[in-house]
């Protein structure tokens, strides 16, 4: 018996110490010149609208350069947990899109590489909007190229606004006189986490605070001005369980006059609602009219050893011409702007206009982006629920505090 | 007790080593399986819980090298009013979660152990909320719930109970109760299951005895039902309990935690620190205390059934 029990361990042990080895550093990233390029990316799959045009674009440069590439779609929420374990296995992508706020972190990690010498080679660096060229940055070098760009605006329905509004004052009782018959002024996302955070957000940065300075006079006006909205009925309290999706709906459907949402948005709703009366308009200002920049960057893989190939497929990828084509089937904004065509579209220029004015986490935030904004979130549920605002904003700023280690 | 055993020990038989050889080959059979449990859960496992006791963050999880802090992890989440109050909700979250399915089961059991028309097509429509997949279920309560459209706001404003919009979901108190409600929902049907064949074993003849002493119903179902189903109700509380304690999916699909907070039991909380703040050491604190709970509460359930079968 004895012996079957050591044959078990030393088995079993065998076993661990090879699913260790795996951990430890195998090599697939790219392969010889034979294997394709990998891509990972988390718009969807060749079916989805928000998938398909990435899968043409990089059907283009198969055919003219005669590589294949193997796009892996990994939904969003699944996406850096699967690229940080196959990046600790050895087992990345040549290619990986990943969101420009985390691009810091996943070089600080040693998931992605150092570009600075095939960016520098490249040349083209001084044609992108210098928040989205931020968003590549760390300890001085280059992690990543922006693919693209994304903005928040007001949507408007020009049956049942006339001009949009242009201060919040403005915007708070144009939503309010707006209201009423089970239709609410305004649509935002208000929903647990960071997603529901971006409202309040771009109402700070308009009241002249950072979003990570909400026990401030400016975090205090902007809970105050959320509460006053939901209170007059010019925001329903609803906004608190809704994604960006749901606040489309509501936007759709006639039950919100207005909504703060991104470009993501402008394709679907003249497609799924094309009766629907509808224009855009840059943000309400106050100190300022900054909006949330939301971008991907294009990175490499640390485990990649096809980096001149996956280079290539980078710098084509980010050509103005290609670009033209593409952006507009994404519903999305050039990081760059040297894109043709972009102003000829109305709505598309709105938001091309509202990105100048982008806000993005520094250096030392974008690792935290996500905690931040669930605080702020958390602030805003709360002052909703009736918490008085400067409690609310004080147990925000705390936990703020807390992860940027600055309490 | 041991003498008995030492006696029968006692003399070894004379084929005795031959029955070792063929025992041997059947553990043989076992290795695969142990070797499979062996890297899909031990190794994991012990991964994890050794993470708890080491600095993680996501540099040391690609590039290795991560510190051993001893209990460190440990007293700073000890020391943090967001654990206490996510272990508190897993705990309220998860007794709700209990006693709303027991009860649910336990009167859907009693009335599906009887015979009647149609009975089988209603067990088979009921059965539909334990089959059906996390998603479609959280996504059906939360078009209930919801405040401009759910049902559940037409039935309320149509009886005249509330005006305008209530949004269950977005208020702390409500959407608890929501969670539980809709997870006890699809457990129901599983408790149904268990107490109906638990209630099938009890003899009639206690029913007999009982009718012939002048108990009442109430008093048969108190003083036999109840007494005689105990074996079971304790089997189907603990598994529902382990069930409900590390439920993640139901919560995230309908308030992702939230309003607030107000939902985030331990299993949110943990996954929130490792994949959205990613504290891979703080969420592994987490998930170990998650391992202890359930697993402290069947040491004394497999304690006071071994008690009951030697009594």
């Amino acid at each position: 018996m004895r012996t079957v029990v050591r044959a078990t361990v030393v088995m079993a042990a065998a076993v661990l110490a090879a699913a260790g080895c795996a951990g430890g550093g195998g090599e697939t990233g790219g392969g010889d010149a034979a294997e394709p390029l990998s891509v990972w990316q988390f718009y969807g799959d060749e079916s989805m609208p928000t998938g398909k045009p990435l899968y043409d674009l990089v059907a283009r440069y198969e055919q003219q350069s005669g590589t294949d590439v193997d796009i892996r779609f990994i939904p969003y929420d699944d996406f850096n947990r699967t690229l940080t374990q196959a990046a600790a296995a050895g087992d990345g992508p040549d290619i990986a899109l990943i969101s420009a706020f985390d691009t810091a972190a996943m070089a600080d990690a040693g998931v992605i590489q150092d570009l600075s010498p095939q960016v520098q080679a490249w040349g083209q660096q001084g044609e992108y909007f210098p928040t989205s060229w931020e968003s590549t940055q760390a300890d001085g070098k280059t992690y990543g190229v922006p693919h693209l760009a994304d903005a928040y605006a007001v949507y408007y329905n020009t049956a049942m606004v006339q001009q949009a509004p242009t201060t919040w004052a403005e915007m708070e009782a144009t939503a309010a006189s707006l209201s009423g018959q089970g239709r609410a002024g305004l649509a935002v996302s208000g929903i647990e986490g960071a997603e529901g955070a971006t409202g309040l957000a771009i109402r700070m940065l308009a009241a002249g605070a950072q979003p990570t300075e909400i026990d401030s006079p400016g975090g205090h006006a902007a809970l105050e001005s959320f509460q006053r909205m939901v209170q007059s009925g010019a925001l329903s309290e609803g906004f608190l369980t809704w994604n960006e999706e749901d606040a489309k709906n509501q936007f759709a459907t006639g039950q919100a006059a207005m909504m703060i949402n991104s470009a993501t948005y402008v394709n679907i709703l003249r497609e799924e609602n094309p009766d629907l009366q509808w224009s855009v308009a840059v943000l309400p200002s106050e100190t300022t009219g900054q909006t949330m920049l939301s971008a991907e960057n294009l990175t490499i893989g640390a485990t990649s050893d096809d980096v001149d190939r996956a280079w290539d497929l980078i710098s084509f990828m980010q050509r103005p011409d290609e670009l033209q084509v593409y952006l507009p089937e994404r519903n999305k904004l050039p990081a760059r702007d040297d894109v043709p065509g972009t102003a000829e579209d109305p709505v598309r220029a709105v938001f091309a206009q509202q990105l100048q004015q982008a806000w993005a986490p520094d250096a030392a935030l974008a690792p935290h982006t996500t905690e931040v904004l669930t605080a702020l979130q958390a602030a805003l549920q709360q002052a909703i629920s009736g918490t008085p605002v400067p409690d609310a904003a004080r147990s925000a700023q705390a936990t703020i505090d807390e992860a940027l280690g600055t309490s | 007790m041991t003498a008995v055993l030492e006696r029968t020990r006692t003399p070894a038989p004379a084929h005795r080593p031959r029955r070792r050889a063929g025992n041997r080959a059947d553990q043989l059979f076992l290795l695969p399986a142990v070797l499979f449990v062996a890297v899909t859960v031990v190794y994991p496992l012990v991964y994890s819980v050794l993470q708890a006791f080491q600095d993680v963050g996501l540099r040391e999880v690609i590039r290795g090298g991560a510190e051993w802090v001893g209990f460190a992890n440990f007293a700073n989440q000890f020391g943090r009013a967001e654990f206490w109050q996510a272990l508190w909700l897993s705990l309220v979250y998860t007794v709700g979660t209990v006693v709303l399915t027991y009860v649910g089961g336990l009167a859907l059991a009693l009335l599906f152990v009887h015979r009647f028309a149609g009975r089988n097509v209603m067990r088979a429509l009921l059965m539909l909320a334990w089959i059906l997949p996390t998603v479609v279920g959280a996504n059906v309560w939360r078009w209930l719930l919801d405040g401009s459209y759910g049902l559940l706001n037409a039935v309320l404003r149509g009886l005249g109970l509330i005006e305008g919009d209530v949004f269950w979901l977005g208020q702390p108190g409500p959407a608890l109760v929501s969670v539980i409600a809709a997870t006890a929902w699809s457990f129901a049907p599983f408790a149904m299951i268990l107490l109906v064949a638990g209630l099938q074993g009890v003899p009639t003849m206690l029913y007999e005895a009982a009718r012939i002493d002048g108990a009442s119903a109430w008093q048969q179902f108190r003083h036999v039902t109840l007494p005689a189903l105990r074996p079971v109700s304790v089997t189907v509380m603990l598994l529902i309990f382990i069930f409900a304690f590390k439920t993640f999916d139901t919560i995230y699909l309908m308030t992702r935690g939230g309003p607030g907070g107000a939902t985030l039991t331990l299993p949110l909380y943990a996954f929130q620190e490792a994949f959205e703040f990613r504290r891979y050491d703080t969420a592994a604190v987490a998930t170990t205390v998650m391992l202890l709970v359930p697993l402290v509460l069947s040491i004394f359930y497999f304690r006071s059934l071994r008690r009951e079968e030697t009594a």
